[in-house]
């Protein structure tokens, strides 16, 4: 039965301190689910992405990736086991390329030793050539081909979020974890978005957890939903569930019912 | 489109390597017909240009800011020169031997200072460049304050420059290739680095020990041309001499670097005709450059005759940025 669990997160509790930031969190993803993650600010939603990707270690609790325990590795490690993701405020390397922004990510499924770097080896340059023509494959999927010479920090809001999942996919994720990808963008690049997750879903066979705010996206594209408040999952079922829930209704509006 | 990025990518590159090798052999050439006294300068120009190059590898290119680059070339300089003088070891095995020595420190060392970031980072290494020079100064074998001297004067202007332009080629070829850009990408971000599936731990630690190995040469370099040795040639100004030259050049800009290097080798014995107002003016200059082009002479770029030309042409108006 958990053979088709991608992801198994059991007892996930975050301390900073004394604030308890996610309190002993359950929760699976099957392989290919696309699941939202919601909830009000300060909820804990990006404390759970730091935790599965190991920005944090978790205070309590495990994260399981096809069975196997990640929670312990290190952040770059856990990437290379195919857990990918986005930042909620844009962590670019805002001083290079386009193109070198995804080449970077690459860094682990095209390497080399450094000898062959420094004596300029055929197998370096066959390497770098395979890393260009992948890059560049990934940046016309993302619609970023004619600006990858132009510097990260001179793109675009809506570009820059792209290219932050051209980036991730060039991780060769399983999961892939987007941190409010839709945060300031106006309704029509919400709806290019919002096709453009449902392309490299079906394109690189991923599944997909997204912290998101826009609920018209969230209601549109996730199959299923889970609701934090104060660090507490209040709710986990299907769009239509989570919309008739009494408590998330009372978490979002404050109100007594 | 895509075929003049890659052919202009190449052309830069090219022309950065003709460039250098280029200046350097006129340099060797000159250097044969020229008095004692311009040849020595050229020999510290070399050495400067390695001193900066390798700097420039950990400040400029993985952005960790050191400030112990003399602590390293001392380590060097001393093993190197102690292995000459009690083993007799040919020149070029007593400087890698030196370097190496250099390398180890900067493993060592590496391992738990680059966890501090920033300001912390630079006193730390600060800290330990003067420790380096403090257990010199305390040491028997290494004379202490005397100073060591009886080092044979084994190094010649044909030897600084090979070693120069290794450490650039190493350099420029290292910056090409994924290693190079996971470099770059600490110093962007280094959270994002590591979510990109890089070991930040393994590569700050590699920059630190390969800019270490390089100042180790320069430090062998340098103490076998001089003949001898004192703790006092690796102050803590030595080091600030040589981050000045990285800043000036442009942090991340390898030509930047060796241009700087050039420069500010040969403008104290330019100014020498000021007598006592040398080196005010040499301080003014160096404000005058930092207030003008406050990214160094280069940017992050390098020297390319294409951009040159296209400079030119626009008459230098968009020359910043």
């Amino acid at each position: 039965m958990p053979s088709n669990h991608l992801l198994d997160a059991k007892g996930l509790t975050m301390n900073f301190g004394g604030l308890t930031a996610v309190a002993n969190l359950n929760f699976h993803l099957n392989k290919g689910d696309l699941v939202g993650l919601i909830g009000p600010n300060g909820a804990g939603k990006t404390t759970v992405f730091n935790m599965l990707t190991g920005v944090y270690t978790p205070s309590e609790g495990t994260v399981e990736l096809e069975s196997e325990l990640v929670s312990n590795l290190k952040p770059y490690k856990i990437t290379r086991k195919g857990i990918a993701r986005t930042f909620q405020n844009i962590r670019l390397f805002n001083e290079l390329s386009v193109l070198d922004n995804v080449r970077i990510a690459f860094h682990s499924r095209r390497n080399y030793p450094i000898v062959n770097a420094v004596f300029l080896t055929p197998s370096f340059f066959k390497a770098e050539r395979a890393v260009k023509k992948d890059a560049r494959e990934l940046l016309s999927i993302l619609r970023l081909e004619d600006k990858q010479d132009e510097k990260a920090k001179n793109l675009s809001y809506g570009q820059m979020r792209r290219l932050e999942v051209a980036r991730a996919l060039a991780t060769n994720p399983k999961l892939l974890l987007l941190d409010e990808p839709a945060a300031g963008m106006n309704p029509q690049e919400t709806e290019e978005l919002t096709e453009l997750i449902a392309l490299i879903r079906e394109k690189f066979a991923l599944t997909i957890l997204l912290i998101e705010h826009d609920m018209s996206l969230v209601m549109k594209i996730c199959e299923r939903i889970m609701v934090l408040d104060y660090g507490v999952l209040i709710a986990n079922g299907t769009p239509q569930e989570i919309q008739e829930n009494e408590r998330v209704i009372e978490a979002y509006l404050g109100g007594e019912v | 489109m895509k075929n003049t990025t890659n052919k202009k990518n190449l052309d830069a590159y090219l022309t950065l390597i003709a460039g250098i090798v280029l200046v350097l052999l006129n340099v060797v050439l000159l250097a044969g017909k020229m008095p004692a006294y311009y040849s020595g300068i050229l020999r510290f120009v070399g050495i400067n240009i390695i001193l900066a190059v390798s700097l420039n590898l950990i400040n400029g290119i993985t952005g960790q800011f050191s400030l112990g680059h003399a602590g390293f070339m001392a380590v060097g300089a001393y093993v190197s020169a102690l292995v000459s003088i009690h083993l007799g070891w040919p020149l070029i095995l007593a400087l890698f031997v030196g370097a190496l020595a250099a390398a180890l420190l900067g493993v060592l060392i590496g391992l738990p200072t680059l966890r501090l970031k920033g300001d912390y980072l630079a006193i730390a290494t600060l800290g330990l460049g003067e420790i380096i020079r403090v257990v010199i100064l305390n040491l028997d074998i290494t004379k202490g304050a005397r100073g060591l001297g009886s080092i044979p004067r084994t190094t010649n202007i044909y030897l600084v420059e090979l070693v120069a332009v290794i450490t650039i080629l190493f350099t420029v070829n290292l910056m090409r290739s994924t290693h190079g850009r996971a470099l770059l990408s600490i110093r962007e971000d280094e959270i994002a680095a590591e979510a990109m599936g890089i070991n930040t731990t393994f590569y700050k630690v590699f920059a630190f020990s390969a800019g270490a190995f390089f100042a180790g040469l320069a430090g062998g370099l340098f103490a076998h041309s001089m003949g001898y040795i004192a703790p006092s040639n690796f102050e803590f100004m030595r080091s600030i001499e040589i981050l000045v030259m990285v800043v000036l050049g442009g942090l991340g800009s390898i030509t930047g670097s060796v241009v700087a290097a050039f420069v500010l080798t040969i403008l104290p014995e330019a100014l020498r005709g000021f007598a006592q107002f040398r080196m005010v003016l040499y301080s003014a200059l160096l404000i005058a450059i930092m207030l003008f082009r406050p990214s160094g002479l280069m940017g992050t770029r390098e020297l390319d005759v294409r951009s040159a030309l296209t400079i030119f042409k626009s008459g230098g108006e968009k020359d910043a940025e």
